[in-house]
């Protein structure tokens, strides 16, 4: 391979001494430290990294700055990872080019540039859909086609990026000679300051000068350390968000960065020209040819010709003679030079210069189909009216340096809202930004090298200023004063070509060389009636690849106005948006925090074997054992005959306190609950403003202003939200207070509960006379202080008992030793749902929708006849009026041996749906499957008879039952009716 | 992300927030169903300044908050006390 | 049909394919229509009318650029499994129409029925699974609840292990879901209509509506007066602002819907993926590149402008289903402005102003319903009667509490 590598002092950025390999294509290569593999294949003579994505061109290094689709690689299973932003490290995984069907220098896929005349921007939106049909066909074939790179589904996932959080007070992205003045003079003024740079190394564009071009540059970066400015290099600043919110993606790491101040210190973008074949291997910008040169040590060519709108090309056409490079040709596409290039012309005293030329074609030989590098360019006579003139002869070459000029990196600027006008000198102009967000440099347009410093100290010193400012009343006060801010120095007056746009009659001219546009792509769009940038863009995916448009905006917009018959710049840029450059799912994904809850008696349940099943962040045993049906059937025995317990910590649970509480309950729930008294609870039915049931649980008044109230697990936090809401518009004087995690609770229910509770120890008096059923206590249970509520939700004696959450554990320990004599068994979800259909019991949520009048929940008993007012009560009562159509009822299944239908199967009556099914379960007690449907509201009660139509379409007959249909009286929650009081202990 | 200004915490990430939607007067008691399904679902919804509860999460804080829904940017805070005393209006 | 390719390659010239209408150079005095909007609703609504009912003296306004509202933001999902019979019944109609679109309008909007499948982690969420697919079926909607073996062989890349913190217990299939090629249905659409005589004005703003005994007599724009027969607002985002110069108030909330889109690899994803609980759905284009997207913002916006945490939370939920997924990157994000209504149905039709109709309220859900909604909207206007496909979406539900649920097919399934 040849040797490409070139002696000190090119080649600053890498070390000679160490080399590491790495596989592309199979083939091993080596590189230095400070090489990206990029630049790494450069150096091995590799000039075809790439395949376009619609012609499959040949493609190699153009910009060198993660701008183009150019060097997008596979590495190992990460597809499209830019191979000129990543670092040549050891141990990389094998490397191979993208979008190609064989080797990417001789791929036999490139047989679509001999089609591109049928491809006509938008080509596919006029054909592939006749007949009705083919489109499906088609697409197949084009799926295949399109993508770039590969993700095995089968391969591993990436290990998980960190995400990091910083705060300062001045945030600078940009590490180059300007970031860096800017971050030592918010520094010096007393500011803590975070630097973002994209590349591994600091210095920007001056690494791409002569090392004499910036003498004071690595004593600047390094009193970045002594300044205690963190340096955050390698990662790419992605966007800017509300507040100056900035991210940054690293290999590593994802930085969350909150500041006071943000200075964009971006620089700018090289702008390309548009000709024929400007997108062969070996056409690259000024920029990238010197930092090749001058970080890499890389000869890019031997043999150059240079094209240049601006002061770049002369720059780089004179460090390329000095790396030994013979410049064939220096071409400038003005009429004469600027004055920063007297110096560079006088180094390049031998080389034949033209003005008013432009490249009119780079050409290339030997490749046949697959395409080759560049192998000679015809320059042409050009105006300023971008006329071409006299076409020159061939100039035989294997490098050709374009320079259009260049453009503001906009990007992040435009993502915190500024506005970007167009500039027929400037590409355009940034203006428009929140108030704490500052522009200094080139991308302000102050482009000169020799201004950088300059000017980054001045917008340091301001943006420290105002961040320390900014910092509020109560905040530390600073050491130091804020030192006097330096002049600012003058905008460049001219950065970018107005419009370095070459025509030829054979084509090829790319706009976007990521989509694969040409200037014709772009002129007919127009003609097709997508005359505006955004319908442009959509019509012709132009800017929409990886490169997001950072060298092909300007040209496209400059040539649709030029279609359009207007002046150059015209038109503004299309909407920018996040992110800057790809940015990874895996790092977006940080450690991948998925919160989720758990009782305080959650590992007692996986001890016992139990399924858990989720419920909103909740895991909750389902049922305990390796089988379903057995162990539901065994916990649902045990409740009925001995006694279950129940883990229902995750209930709602809410303290209202205050002289008002009474109050506030009785407005904002729909029972009464002023004239409840102490001791004792109630239903607790919870409606929206539109009367529909919300939540339900129980309300136990525990003193005159003070009410302990349980909601379901679901709609704990849309409850508490809804009551302070409430209590925000009323202003009563009450308090109310989330208290879910703060108590554990079980359900201990069952003819023996009692018993049990007794063997636990309690200090309270159970006897039915002074603990009667929807009583509530505060007393120990096993030494444990709790509330005991008194509720049948499963339809036995059984007791809810709450005690303070670091105790749950101790009282279910407490409670299986105590009922072990007496069979107690732990019980699931799905066990406690069968018992409390067997009652007819309503879930909120399960048997409501969200649209459900309490009446149509059967719950119409719950709402209060004479309260003046409840919350939800208008549309009650409206509704109720207006006649309601359906109704909750029991049912059971004609069949006793059929299984129970799928919960939500409809109800269907001369083949229309009337109603659905919202619970059904096989009951041992009631000898059959029973269940809750909906069901239509003039439908006569219990014993008329429908169909259930089953998933498969099969009609299940069934027919409505009275509930409850389990112990109808009431009678098992008092199953020791004849005890007498006891005394207290 | 976003900056939210709580009257009791100062300013705090977005994401501790819920928002309540409109803060606006409630009808009284006894009012009309039609006032009531009014105050239930229509909505100004300008493109503009509007009042709306906040609830900071973490410390339970309920405020109204004056808020512009084109710039996203928050104009003022005021508890739910000065809001009523103002009887539910700007 | 490849021959239109054919000869357009051997010709010297371009031959342009007149998409979109040139802006004509003044608004006429009188339009029998007036269309606010120039989006695929507002598009599809003057192509029917023209096509229909013979009403071609349209005018449809575009204050900005054609189709650049939430047409040009959506993730372009076609599908009919909801949940109320009136929503099935609506979008059924919808995804008919969507079948043959490129053919009625002679331009490839690119619809692929992919197959679309709603994940449920929890034993609630595949109650509402089961609820859908019963009324789906009811209405011969192509829609049934499938557990884990048929999800391994619709989408073999889900990760179906069960120790996750969501643990897959089954889905709700949609084989007609399908994804579409979002701009090319409303450009279709103007150019069909354009064909047949409608005049569309981009850059023509809307800045008052004048009303005269209950009926909007004139209609106000930046570039002049127009007289008016009738008139109809389709400008979701901005649908409370518009009905506000007649006089109306809406039962919408303007909020931001968020999306985004990955660097284009080769194809590895062939159905479209919703999780409710998790609040993600994720396609593939034929381009190459995921589409994704999640739940709307917590709060009311007028504004497109993205943030980190939606893609945050994206991405930490994404990975869930698919961790091979974590070596793809984001190319762009960006955000549409969803009119929310208070139970996910839009509200469509007749207004208490005579002669001034409404398409609002789309919530997460308006690209879908692009043709059925020009379709309906353009008889009720030409007739002055609601279309019966949309009795149900009437403004005036809300003055009733009769609400249309549709919230059991939202959370995210757009």
């Amino acid at each position: 391979m040849t040797d490409t590598r070139l002696p000190a002092p090119f080649g600053r950025g890498i070390d000679r001494t160490r080399t590491i390999a790495f596989s592309f294509e199979g083939k091993t290569y080596t590189g230095h430290p400070g090489d990206t593999v990029a630049t790494a294949l450069a150096a091995n003579g590799v000039r075809v990294i790439s395949r376009s994505f619609k012609y499959r061109r040949p493609r190699g290094l153009f910009s060198l700055g993660g701008f183009d689709a150019n060097t997008l690689v596979q590495v190992g299973p990460e597809p499209n990872v830019p191979a000129d932003r990543l670092p040549l490290v050891e141990g990389l995984p094998p490397i191979s080019p993208q979008n190609t069907d064989g080797p990417v220098a001789r791929d036999p896929g490139a047989v679509m540039g001999l089609f591109s005349r049928f491809l006509p921007v938008g080509f596919y939106y006029r054909t592939f859909f006749r007949p009705l049909g083919a489109w499906a066909r088609f697409e197949k074939i084009i799926r295949t086609r399109a993508g770039l790179g590969r993700i095995d589904p089968k391969s591993p996932p990436p290990p998980h990026v960190r995400t990091r959080h910083l705060f300062c007070d001045v945030a600078i992205v940009g590490g180059g000679p300007t970031g860096i003045a800017a971050a030592l003079a918010a520094a010096s003024n007393g500011a803590d300051v975070i630097l973002v740079e994209a590349e591994p190394v600091l210095g920007g564009f001056a690494r791409a000068m002569p090392a004499d071009a910036f003498p004071t540059l690595a004593a600047d970066i390094a009193h970045l350390d002594a300044a205690n400015i963190r340096v955050l290099s390698g990662a790419v600043a992605q966007g800017l968000f509300s507040d100056g919110f900035l991210t940054a993606e690293s290999r590593t790491d994802l930085f969350k960065i909150r500041s006071s101040t943000v200075v964009l210190a971006t620089g700018v973008a090289e702008q390309p020209i548009v000709f024929r074949n400007n997108d062969l291997p070996g056409v690259m910008t000024a920029g990238t040819v010197r930092r090749l040169l001058h970080v890499h040590g890389i000869r890019p060519g031997t043999r150059a010709v240079v094209c240049t709108a601006d002061d770049s090309g002369w720059d780089a056409a004179a460090d390329l003679r000095a790396a030994g490079v013979t410049v064939e040709m220096v071409a400038d596409l003005r009429a004469a030079a600027g004055e920063a290039t007297a110096t560079a012309r006088a180094a390049l005293s031998a080389v034949p210069f033209r003005f008013s030329t432009a490249p009119y074609e780079a050409l290339s030989q030997g490749g046949g189909l697959y395409g080759a590098p560049l192998s000679a360019v015809r320059l042409c006579g050009f105006d300023a009216n971008a006329t071409v003139g006299t076409v020159t002869e061939p100039i035989a070459c294997d490098l050709l340096v374009v320079s259009g000029g260049s453009a503001p990196m906009a990007q992040l600027a435009a993502h915190a809202g500024a506005r970007l006008t167009p500039d027929p000198d400037r590409g355009f102009v940034i203006s428009d930004l929140r108030s704490q967000i500052f522009l200094a440099g080139s991308v302000d347009g102050r482009t000169a090298p020799d201004t950088a410093t300059a000017d980054g100290a001045h917008v340091g010193a301001i943006a420290a200023k105002s961040a320390l400012a900014a910092v509020p009343p109560t905040g530390t006060v600073r050491d130091g004063a804020v030192k006097a801010v330096p002049d600012r120095p003058p905008v460049t007056a001219r950065t970018a070509h107005p419009f370095p746009v070459v025509r030829h009659p054979a084509g090829k001219a790319f706009v976007d060389t990521d989509e694969d546009l040409v200037i014709e792509d772009v002129e007919n769009a127009v003609e097709d009636g997508f005359a505006h940038p955004e319908l442009l863009k959509r019509w012709s995916t132009l800017g929409m690849g990886p490169g997001q448009g950072r060298q092909t905006t300007l040209m496209g917009l400059r040539i649709l106005a030029a279609k359009r018959g207007m002046a150059p710049a015209a038109l503004g840029p299309t909407t920018v948006r996040p992110p800057f450059t790809g940015e990874r799912f895996q790092a977006l994904a940080g450690e991948g925090f998925h919160p989720h809850r758990t009782s305080p008696m959650h590992h007692r349940h996986e001890a016992l074997g139990a399924q858990q099943m989720v419920a909103g962040l909740w895991h909750r045993p389902a049922w305990y054992g390796p089988d379903r049906d057995k162990a539901i059937a065994e916990e649902v025995a045990a409740v009925r005959g001995a006694c279950g317990l129940i883990d229902v910590s995750t209930l709602g649970k809410l303290e209202v306190r205050g002289p008002d509480a009474a109050r506030f309950l009785d407005r904002a729930y729909a029972g009464a609950h002023t004239a409840q008294p102490v001791g004792r609870c109630r239903y607790a039915l919870l409606l929206d403003v539109g009367g529909n049931v919300g939540d339900d649980g129980v309300v136990a008044r525990l003193a005159d202003d003070h009410f302990y109230v349980t909601g379901t697990t679901g709609q704990s936090d849309a409850t508490y939200r809804l009551l302070v809401w409430l209590n925000a518009n009323w202003g009563l004087d009450v308090d109310i207070t989330a208290v879910t995690g703060a108590y554990a609770a079980v359900s201990l229910a069952g003819p023996r509960a009692r018993r049990v509770l007794r063997a636990a120890g309690t200090d309270l008096d159970l006897s039915p006379a002074n603990f009667p059923h929807l009583g509530a206590r505060e007393g120990t249970v096993a030494g444990i202080p709790a509330r005991l509520l008194r509720v049948g939700f499963v339809g036995e004696l059984g007791w809810e008992i709450h005690v303070p959450a670091d105790q749950g554990t101790a009282l279910w320990d407490a409670l299986v030793i105590a009922g072990r004599a007496e069979g107690i068994r732990p019980a699931g979800v799905e066990a406690q749902r069968i018992l409390r259909l067997e009652k007819g019991h309503v879930i909120v949520g399960q048997d409501t929708d969200g649209l459900t009048h309490p009446d149509e929940a059967g719950l119409g008993w719950a709402v209060a006849k004479k309260k003046p007012f409840y919350w939800g009560k208008a549309a009650v009562d409206f509704r109720r009026a207006e006649g309601l159509r359906h109704i909750l009822f029991g049912f059971r299944l004609k069949d006793p041996a059929a299984a129970p239908p799928p919960e939500s199967c409809l109800v269907v009556e001369d083949g229309r749906d009337v109603g659905r099914v919202t619970s059904a379960a096989t009951s041992v007690a009631c000898g059959g499957v029973v269940g809750l449907a909906t069901l239509p509201a003039d439908w006569p009660k219990a014993g008329r008879a429908f169909s259930i139509r089953l998933p498969d379409g099969t009609l299940s007959p069934a027919e409505m039952i009275a509930m409850p249909a389990y112990d109808p009286d009431g009678a098992r929650l008092e199953p020791e009716p004849a005890e007498a009081p006891e005394a207290k202990p | 992300m976003k900056l939210i200004p709580c009257p009791l915490n100062g300013p705090r990430p977005v994401g501790e927030f819920a928002c309540l939607g409109p803060a606006k007067p409630m009808p009284a008691d006894d009012a009309a169903p039609e006032a009531w399904a009014d105050f239930a679902y229509a909505e100004d919804n300008p493109a503009g300044p509007i009042l709306e509860w906040w609830l900071h999460v973490p410390s339970g804080t309920m405020f109204v908050a004056e808020r512009d829904t084109v710039t996203d940017t928050m104009i003022r805070t005021l508890w739910p006390a000065d809001f009523r005393a103002a009887g539910g209006r700007p | 049909m490849v021959f239109a390719l054919l000869r357009y390659g051997l010709g010297r010239r371009h031959t342009p394919f007149r998409v979109l209408p040139p802006t004509p150079a003044t608004l006429k005095p009188s339009y029998d229509v007036v269309v606010i909007g120039g989006g695929g609703h507002g598009l599809a609504t003057a192509y029917y009318l023209a096509k229909d009912h013979g009403i071609t003296n349209v005018a449809v306004l575009e204050r900005g650029w054609l189709a650049g509202g939430n047409t040009a933001r959506n993730t372009a999902i076609i599908r009919s499994n909801y949940l109320t019979p009136e929503g099935v019944a609506f979008y059924d109609e919808s995804v008919r129409l969507y079948r043959r679109l490129s053919n009625d309008l002679g331009i490839n909007t690119m619809v692929s029925e992919r197959g679309h499948l709603t994940l449920a982690h929890t034993d609630a969420a595949m109650r509402t699974m089961r609820w859908r697919a019963e009324v789906n079926k009811s209405l011969k909607v192509d829609s049934e609840v499938v557990g884990p073996d048929e999800i391994a062989r619709l989408c073999p890349e889900l990760d179906l292990s069960r120790d996750k913190r969501y643990p897959i217990l089954g889905a709700l299939y949609h084989a007609p879901g399908s994804i579409a090629r979002h701009d090319a249905v409303a450009w279709g659409y103007a150019m069909g209509a354009s064909q047949r005589g409608v005049e569309i004005h981009q850059g023509t703003e809307v800045q008052s509506l004048e009303i005269e005994n209950g009926r909007i007599t004139g209609v106000v724009t930046n570039r002049g007066r127009i007289a008016c027969g009738r008139v109809v607002q389709a400008v979701a985002g901005r649908s409370s602002e518009v009905a506000r110069m007649a006089g109306l108030t809406l039962p919408i909330r303007t909020v931001p819907l968020q999306a985004c889109v990955s660097e284009p690899v080769k194809p590895v994803l062939d159905p479209i993926i919703v999780s409710g609980s998790l609040h993600v759905y994720i396609s593939q284009s034929a381009r190459g590149e995921f589409v994704m997207g999640g739940a709307t913002d917590p709060y009311a916006l007028y504004s497109s402008r993205s943030t980190f945490e939606f893609k945050e939370v994206l991405m930490a939920d994404m990975l869930e289903l698919f961790p091979f997924l974590g070596h793809a990157r984001v190319l762009r994000q960006w955000a549409g402005m969803a009119d929310m209504t208070p139970d996910f149905s839009p509200v469509m039709g007749l207004t208490p102003v005579q002669n001034y109709f409404i398409d609002s309220g789309w919530g997460t859900w308006g690209f879908k319903a692009t043709p059925v909604c020009g379709l309906t909207m353009a008889q009720t206007i030409a007739t002055g009667t609601p279309h019966p496909l949309i009795e149900g979406f009437r403004l005036d539900r809300f003055s009733r509490f009769a609400q249309l649920g549709e919230r059991g097919a939202a959370s995210v399934g757009h």
